[in-house]
């Protein structure tokens, strides 16, 4: 797994790149962390390279969105792939998330 | 060869190899620059000795020469007759000792008309001195050397030296000069005046030669006879010629070539002792004769020898002494090491425990034996350590073992479960990963006619997974009472574990209630893997497209209540993600398609069969790939309603 | 034949000092002073080969005050050396003396020149200064001269080779076997010097003769014979113990006082064995050829030196016709 930060005015725009599993979590959270340490609190995870995520992967979106939700920030994702996809509706985080197709109607969606 | 022996040897072999190479350069290029040092001073002590005998013998010969030159001149510039010739000679012979005897040999007929020869001769015999006219049909003087040569060369010669016989058998010397007469204008050779002059003295300034211990002097006379030299034999017997013909020498005989041509120089040869010598001659310019001298060359390096012999001994003592101070050296590096490596073997075969040897010096050896005693100690508590954690380690995995097996122990593992009950049929087959997972399945009756079953799937694994599952399964013992829905039962138990769930676990849940007596199931889905339904006809769909969220992840989630008939023969097959995420070695997953392609071509009869033959085909679809996760399926069947009549 | 009758003559005389009768005295004297020259006398004298021969032999040493001529003609020795051109002269002169065996066949006298001083042939010899030995010695360099036409200014050679060496003569005489040598061992190689050999020039006198007086001979024929083939045997063990011969001559030598140099006495015998021998065989020592004999004599005669040339089987013994007897 590999993960692009690229910021847009507060907005921090992650980009996870491979497969989100029990083995990569523990580097991913990390990072996320690191950026909400930095004062991050408006996450868009892009998507669109993310092949698989485990449960441990929605373990934690789910520890990042609650971080965020205690700060009153937000999180959104956009891109997701089918697999992923299909995850996030099986497991019902799609009720949770913010989902969107593009990076635009994310960050529009940050800024409302 | 070399490459096995210990470093000991190769230091002294290298060191001991090396100095005694340099030592012996040294020695060598000193010895050789000693040597022509020597030989240098040997030349200039022969130059000089020989230019002092040489001048001394010439001294000699001049003076004696004198005498016969003083009277040839006399009778040049004098008139004579026969008595005051024969009273001139007498007082010639008488007033000059080492004279013994002289003529004046007239040419023929020169003296008197009639007389063939006239040569008055005085000689010493017996103290007396007495004269001899010589001359006659048997002694024609005109032909013998002592008159011919000189006459014939028309210059003073000296002799070829001879013994006398008469005169005691000493060495003697003819010195001749002719006498001239200028008769109309013209030099006549009148005869020679000669003068027997004895060469003992001479002998005596040779033979007082003497040169380091054995050295000598030698003369040669100007046919290379040996006029003096120490052997006996030699003398008027032998040439150099015949000492280098009999032992085919030629350097000899050229240098003899050069002795009896008044030249100067100098040869090694073997003396007729058969002693290396260094031959010096030089000429006796008024004679012709040669005066050699002869340097014992072991003699003359004796002194060199002696010195290179000394420090020959020394240098091999002093290398003998290195070589021992190599020997001390490398036994204090190689007997460490040898206990260092022994220690090293001894430590290699697992005894940590051995003393290792004390180094005290604080070079390499010291600083290797200090490592070495570190890397023991280090050892030590790695392997202490090791133990320690080796021994936690076992502890952990043996109380997660035993997690695990209260884990599995909780989970109803008698099938058939409900014996008694025919209307339906219930099987689960649960096969954890190494670790300990977050798989659970539970099925219990609600009432009399209500089964309720779950399977559900704890994200993460090991102990918390444990635990949270426990917990789970608790809770929803807990929350299904009469009466109560599926998805209320999710709802409840979410809420209970969302509150104050800081940990973020969240499981995945299916709960299913089915009325045994008409084959309804109401269910609910907590974002857990859609199950399957097999329909007696063999019709298979997934159940439920869109689930609930997952349980404990937010508080105050609400769940879908979903219902679902079966008729007699219809199964539910539930499974958790280890199912269809199961990889094979190509990193393929088994996949929702693949399950249900596999359920649909099972040819079963019993659910307990059915889920079996899923299990071997992920088994044989994986492969010697590793499990990574747990692997859970539950499957129910209903088999007709029961009336209780 | 001859091998038959030497076997006998072997057998003969073994047989006469085996028979224990006394031996016959008999004196022989050299040429000249002891020296390997005469060594095969030496040698049977000392191997004890003349007595196996039946003689009780007694050497009386030659020299030059004692003309073994002299000695012979005056009977004060039974045998003695001569040159063949002495012996033919003395001969022609009357003096009844035979040759009973030729041992030298070559002559061995010869000149010698630096070629320092120019002289490379016999005609550089022209107008040179050569000195000559006196008798007999000097009748080869005369005839060679005078068969070169060559004018050469003689003088006097006296018995040592020193005037030459110190340049006092341009050519002078010289003996192969003994002044040739002394020359060499004073410093002068042969290639630096010019050498004449009169057997070269077809003027070869064979030297070294044995002989006796007639009248002795036809006394005792068997005597002399014997001499003659002891001598031989002398002459053949020597060249055959070339070192051991150069020692009895020496022994004899330091016995007589004479300055002995083992060098000098090996050349000697080493020249008088290219002398005596042809090519080193030795079966036929001792013969005269008559050719040679003729030869000898027919230049003595062209010389002046004789009037007749003497019969050759008068003159010449030759032991076998009369051991056969």
């Amino acid at each position: 797994m590999e993960i692009e930060v690229k910021k847009e005015l507060d907005i921090f725009i992650i980009k996870i790149i491979g497969r989100l599993d029990a083995v990569t979590t523990t580097e991913f959270e990390a990072a996320i962390n690191g950026l909400i340490a930095e004062g991050g609190n408006k996450l868009i995870f892009d998507m669109g390279e993310l092949q698989y995520v485990s449960s441990a992967g929605l373990r934690s979106f789910l520890g990042t969105a609650k971080s965020l939700k205690a700060g009153n920030g937000l999180v959104a994702f956009f891109s997701l792939q089918e697999s992923v996809n299909k995850v996030f509706q099986m497991s019902g985080f799609n009720k949770i998330f913010k989902l969107f197709n593009s990076m635009e109607e994310a960050t529009k969606f940050m800024n409302t | 060869m070399f490459k096995n022996r210990g470093i000991a040897f190769k230091l002294i072999l290298l060191v001991s190899a090396s100095s005694a190479l340099i030592f012996l350069l040294i020695l060598s290029y000193n010895y050789q620059s000693s040597k022509k040092m020597i030989e240098e001073n040997a030349r200039q002590n022969a130059w000089n000795l020989s230019r002092a005998t040489v001048n001394r013998i010439e001294t000699a010969l001049r003076s004696v020469q004198k005498v016969p030159e003083n009277l040839a001149c006399y009778l040049e510039n004098s008139s004579y007759n026969k008595d005051e010739l024969v009273r001139v000679l007498r007082a010639v012979v008488e007033t000059n000792h080492e004279i013994y005897g002289a003529a004046i040999a007239f040419e023929p007929h020169a003296f008197d008309r009639n007389a063939l020869y006239f040569a008055p001769y005085f000689y010493k015999k017996g103290g007396k001195t007495e004269l001899l006219y010589l001359g006659s049909e048997s002694y024609k003087y005109f032909y013998l050397d002592w008159y011919q040569i000189p006459m014939e060369l028309r210059q003073p010669q000296w002799s070829e030296p001879y013994f006398d016989e008469g005169a005691g058998n000493i060495l003697m010397a003819t010195y001749s000069v002719p006498f001239y007469r200028t008769i109309n204008g013209g030099r006549r050779l009148m005869g020679i005046v000669t003068s027997d002059i004895s060469l003992e003295w001479l002998r005596d300034i040779v033979s007082s030669i003497k040169i380091l211990k054995t050295g000598y002097g030698a003369l040669l006379s100007r046919n290379g006879t040996f006029i003096t030299h120490p052997s006996k034999e030699l003398i008027m017997n032998d040439t150099v010629f015949g000492i280098a013909e009999a032992r085919g020498d030629k350097t000899l005989r050229e240098a003899g070539k050069q002795m009896v041509r008044s030249g100067t120089g100098s040869i090694s040869y073997k003396n007729i002792w058969g002693k290396q010598c260094r031959m010096y001659y030089a000429p006796v310019p008024s004679s012709g004769w040669s005066l050699s001298l002869i340097f014992p060359v072991d003699e003359l390096m004796a002194d060199v020898v002696k010195l290179h012999r000394t420090m020959l001994f020394g240098g091999a003592a002093g290398i003998v002494l290195l070589s021992l101070a190599v020997v001390f050296i490398a036994r204090s590096i190689t007997r460490p090491l040898t206990e260092i490596s022994n220690a090293a073997t001894e430590m290699g075969s697992g005894n940590l425990d051995i003393d290792l040897p004390s180094v005290r010096s604080h070079d390499e050896v010291g600083r290797l034996s200090d490592a070495f005693h570190s890397m023991r100690d280090s050892l030590r508590e790695y392997i202490r350590k090791l133990t320690e954690t080796t021994a936690a380690k076992e502890k952990i995995e043996s109380e997660l073992k035993i997690a695990s097996d209260i884990q599995m122990s909780i989970l109803p593992r008698i099938f058939p479960a409900f014996p008694d009950r025919p209307e339906f049929d219930i099987f689960a087959l649960i096969e954890p990963a190494k670790e300990v997972g977050g798989d659970f399945y539970d099925f219990f009756e609600i009432d009399a006619t209500h089964l309720c079953f779950i399977i559900a799937d704890v994200s993460g694994k090991g102990v918390p997974a444990a635990l949270y599952m426990a917990v789970t399964k608790t809770l929803i013992m807990s929350k299904a009472k009469e009466g109560i829905t599926a998805d209320r039962i999710l709802m409840k138990v979410n809420d209970e574990l969302s509150r104050d769930n800081d940990v973020n676990m969240f499981v995945t849940i299916f709960c299913g209630i089915l009325d045994t007596s008409t084959g309804e199931v109401c269910y609910a889905n907590g974002g857990h893997n859609p199950p399957l339904v097999i329909r007696k006809d063999g019709d298979i769909s997934f159940l439920g497209e869109a689930g609930g969220l997952v349980i404990g992840a937010f508080e105050g989630m609400t769940y879908t209540l979903e219902k679902l008939m079966l008729g007699p023969g219809d199964t539910v097959f539930m499974y958790t993600d280890g199912v269809t995420e199961a990889m094979n070695e190509k990193e393929e997953l088994f996949s929702d398609e693949r399950l249900e392609r596999e359920l649909a071509s099972l040819n079963v009869v019993g659910i307990q069969e059915l889920v079996s033959g899923i299990m071997e085909k992920i088994t044989f679809f994986t492969g010697d790939a590793p499990q990574s996760d747990d692997i859970t399926m539950l499957a129910v069947r209903f088999l007709g309603g029961k009336t209780f009549v | 034949m001859r091998i038959v009758l030497i076997l006998f003559l072997l057998m003969y005389s073994s047989i006469a000092a085996a028979g224990d009768q006394p031996l016959r005295k008999a004196s022989f004297m050299p040429l000249w002073s002891t020296q390997t020259q005469f060594a095969g006398y030496y040698v049977a004298l000392d191997k004890g080969i003349y007595e196996k021969y039946g003689i009780d032999l007694s050497i009386v040493p030659g020299g030059p005050e004692r003309p073994a001529a002299d000695f012979l003609m005056k009977k004060k020795v039974d045998f003695t050396v001569l040159w063949l051109s002495t012996a033919i002269q003395r001969r022609a002169q009357g003096l009844k003396l035979v040759n009973i065996g030729q041992i030298v066949q070559k002559s061995a006298i010869m000149l010698v020149a630096k070629k320092s001083s120019g002289i490379k042939t016999y005609a550089d010899l022209d107008n040179k200064k050569v000195s000559l030995w006196e008798g007999d010695l000097s009748i080869q360099p005369r005839m060679f001269f005078r068969k070169h036409n060559l004018k050469v200014k003689i003088i006097p050679q006296s018995s040592s080779i020193n005037l030459f060496l110190r340049g006092g003569t341009d050519v002078a005489s010289a003996m192969w076997y003994n002044e040739y040598h002394t020359i060499l061992n004073s410093g002068l190689d042969p290639d630096e010097l010019t050498t004449f050999f009169f057997h070269e020039h077809g003027l070869n006198f064979p030297e070294d003769g044995i002989y006796t007086l007639e009248e002795t001979f036809m006394k005792d024929p068997g005597l002399s014979c014997a001499f003659v083939k002891a001598s031989v045997e002398g002459w053949v063990y020597a060249f055959e113990h070339p070192g051991e011969a150069v020692d009895i001559v020496l022994k004899y030598m330091v016995r007589e006082k004479i300055p002995a140099n083992r060098m000098h006495q090996k050349w000697m015998l080493e020249r008088m064995k290219d002398l005596i021998t042809e090519q080193g065989a030795t079966d036929k020592i001792g013969m005269l050829k008559q050719q040679d004999y003729e030869l000898v004599a027919d230049e003595l005669r062209k010389e002046g030196m004789i009037k007749s040339i003497p019969a050759f089987p008068a003159f010449y013994r030759q032991c076998t016709g009369y051991v056969q007897k």
